[in-house]
């Protein structure tokens, strides 16, 4: 399909739309001043997150400076470049905390939620195929299990795809050894999410219901047309439900086994994203392979599928203490960065947990948001604390470009027992927060009554 | 007539002999100044000159705002409430540290009340009779403010303006990427121009003299960081400013205001408001 609608229409066109989708607890970008068009939906401000685990803490040891390294480089702007680092993008945020992020939408560059044009003029020129072929960015749980990478499974090598994300993608520097390794170190240790209803071996356990062992029954038996193929000859239960290979299934081109683990938070469904359900799905695969599937053996699928992709904890509700959490996890790296001297890791640190800081100080509305009551005396204190703590991080930076490595580590010392403090005003804040789902519903609503007053 | 800053700028030239290159942005016009108060005290009064012509001239905007609405131009009435709040961002390090009642009514965000941000999202959609009680609320609100500023008795008080400029310092560094703060007008590089003009008003006007003789080094690093910060606002629209490096270097202007704190004999300023 050639690219039909060109950017600055689609734009326009889609503005309206996804203000509509954002409803009051989102904040779409409505500024012709903005990086990217209006419209654009980044979905990044979300009180309910998904949730990231990491197979390293799973087997209980602990995040390795690699990882964390990593973390933070996969919120960090500064690796990519052109548009997407003037927008403030990152990896994150298309895989919000490693996973994908289903309300994702850039007028002109998206087909729907949840999908994006990765070879497009916008981001890096150089790439741009002339063809509006938006993908959806998946999850990255399990990503260490499911080579090749690239829906098309054009690079066998993880290391690879993610240089090229950077560099052919959205026009990045090319990254260092150091870089690619922690990007890939990270990737690869953020895990599946436990499923109670799935064994170790891929086979449904008695958590299951009786209509998901039914479908699981299904699953693996014989196609009507082709008896040595059955579901599971493609998404293997004992090999995280993926065959490592590319398979034309009449979507346009052929394109890899997704793995149906923690898959039910997976939607948009297939490469492009065109469907939303499972039901959509197994409705294809009934159609593509002539399955003669009645309507309750569909619905025995549908719930053999919900029980693989299911999760015990998908989301985590963003607090005070969860980003606390992860910036202790990011700045940590400055542990090995400043005893080792390291210019180029500090700055980055800096800028991306610096950033953490200003984040979570704009979740305490200040004196002019009126549209909060309460509370004023702890809100402005917490947001004073944040800013504090990113001004002290700065510091250090300062002091590491100027080579002072000792004034370096005082500072970082300093940063350390100022956090306590910043944590404890920041806490005492947090019932007058956009962490409040009432104090948030009445920021947005208010944010949503200006958008409607420039209509 | 000519202004109290352009007043002060001259007499320090020819004070100390130091050449100012004009420029041809009204925003930086402080560029090049060097203040010679001999003391803080004495510096915040000149720094009070500075905020009285800014703060009258978002008074004459707000006037020929609510002028252009009863003549029901609403081109006039758009071209009124940028003039006005020109005037006002280039204040804003003293807005809401010294006057902050006054600046949660005129600066209301997100509050679709009152306010400049009220006006600018209904005017620059064309609803021009939508505007006209909170432009008449918004020209009291800045009448009272220039009656309390223009006081003879009144004085700024030397921590708030390091606290005032050290804290916008750092919000000029806040993401703009999403259009900034006058999103409905387009205005939002102006604000941000406006807003260091003003840093750099508090700094020269009312600290430089103090802290060269003091830490002439620090001085110089501080001088030099507000013309970084210049440089990369001095863009042509707002995706242009290269957002990464402008957090950089606000952080930066702020951490070094904070660290002239105490050559100043003043607290390290804290970012609250």
């Amino acid at each position: 399909m050639t690219r039909a609608v060109p950017y600055a229409i689609a734009c326009c066109a889609a503005a309206t739309l996804a203000l509509a989708m954002a409803g009051a607890k989102s904040a779409p970008i409505t500024s012709r001043e903005s990086v990217l068009p209006p419209g654009t939906e980044l979905n990044t401000e979300q009180l309910d997150q998904p949730t990231e685990r990491f197979a390293s803490e799973l087997a209980g040891g602990k995040r390795s400076y690699l990882v964390n390294f990593g973390d933070l480089l996969f919120s960090s702007p500064d690796i990519l470049g052109g548009v997407a680092r003037q927008a403030g993008m990152s990896c994150g945020t298309c895989h919000q905390q490693g996973h994908n992020n289903p309300k994702l939408f850039i007028p002109g560059l998206s087909s729907r939620p949840g999908t994006i044009d990765t070879t497009n003029a916008v981001f890096e020129p150089k790439s741009d195929n002339g063809v509006f072929d938006p993908v959806t960015p998946p999850s990255l749980r399990g990503a260490k299990h499911l080579a090749p990478y690239g829906h098309d499974g054009r690079f066998a090598s993880l290391r690879d795809f993610v240089r090229n994300v950077i560099v052919n993608e959205f026009a990045g520097r090319e990254p260092s050894a150091e870089i690619l390794d922690a990007l890939v170190a990270y990737v690869e240790d953020i895990s599946f999410l436990p499923n109670a209803k799935l064994g170790p071996d891929g086979i449904l356990t008695s958590a299951a219901s009786a209509a998901a062992k039914r479908g699981e029954a299904l699953f693996n038996k014989p196609f009507r047309h082709d008896a040595a193929m059955t579901c599971a000859s493609c998404h293997q239960p004992g090999n995280a439900f993926v065959d490592h290979q590319v398979h034309d299934v009449g979507t346009g081109g052929r394109f890899k086994t997704p793995s149906l683990i923690n898959a039910d938070f997976n939607a948009p469904y297939f490469h492009d994203g065109r469907y939303d359900s499972y039901a959509q799905v197994i409705g294809h695969f009934d159609h593509l392979f002539d399955l003669g599937l009645a309507a309750d053996e569909k619905s025995d699928l549908v719930a053999y599928l919900d029980a693989v992709g299911d999760a015990s904890e998908p989301t985590s509700r963003n607090s005070v203490q969860a980003e606390l959490d992860e910036i202790g996890h990011l700045g940590a790296v400055l542990d090995t960065a400043i005893p080792a001297h390291n210019k180029a890791v500090i700055a980055l640190t800096v800028d991306v947990v610096g950033n953490e800081w200003r984040e979570l100080g704009e979740y305490f509305p200040g004196r002019n948001d009126t549209s909060v009551g309460g509370g004023q005396s702890e809100r402005l204190a917490a947001r004073a604390a944040a800013r504090g703590m990113a001004l002290s991080l700065r510091e250090i930076a300062m002091a590491a470009a100027s080579d002072d490595y000792d004034t370096a580590a005082r500072a970082y010392a300093d940063y350390k027992a100022q956090g306590l403090a910043a944590a404890s005003a920041l806490k005492l804040a947090e019932a007058w927060s956009l962490f409040n789902p009432q104090i948030r519903q009445a920021h947005f609503a208010a944010l949503q009554r200006l958008a409607d007053s420039a209509r | 007539m000519p202004s109290p800053l352009t007043l002060l700028t001259e007499a320090r030239v020819a004070r100390t002999g130091v050449a100012v290159v004009a420029s041809c942005c009204v925003a930086f016009a402080v560029a090049g100044a060097i203040a010679a108060a001999d003391t803080l005290a004495a510096g915040a009064k000149d720094y009070k000159a500075f905020a009285a012509e800014k703060i009258g001239g978002a008074l004459a905007g707000g006037k020929s705002l609510q002028a252009a609405i009863k003549a029901g131009d609403a081109k006039a009435a758009q071209a009124a409430w940028i003039a006005s709040r020109q005037g006002w961002e280039a204040a804003e390090p003293i807005t809401g540290e010294f006057f902050p009642k006054l600046d949660e009514a005129i600066d209301a965000w997100p509050d679709a009340k009152q306010g400049y941000h009220a006006i600018e999202a209904a005017l620059f959609s064309g609803k021009l009779e939508e505007v006209k009680a909170p432009a008449d609320k918004l020209v009291a609100d800045l009448a009272a403010f220039n009656a309390r500023l223009a006081a003879p008795k009144y004085q700024f008080e030397p921590q708030g303006l390091l606290n005032g400029a050290t804290k916008l310092a750092y919000e000029v560094g806040e993401n703009k990427s999403k259009g900034g703060e006058s999103p409905y007008s387009g205005t939002s590089l102006n604000d941000i121009q406006q807003n260091v003009a003003g840093i750099e008003a508090v700094y020269k006007l009312a600290f430089a003299s103090t802290l060269q003789a003091r830490d002439p080094k620090l001085a110089g690093r501080i001088t030099d960081k507000i013309e970084d910060v210049e440089k990369l606002v001095s863009v042509p629209e707002m995706k242009n400013v290269d957002q990464p490096a402008l957090k950089k270097a606000g952080e930066e202007l702020a951490v070094l205001l904070q660290s002239a704190a105490g050559k100043l004999k003043l607290k390290k300023p804290a970012l609250g408001e």
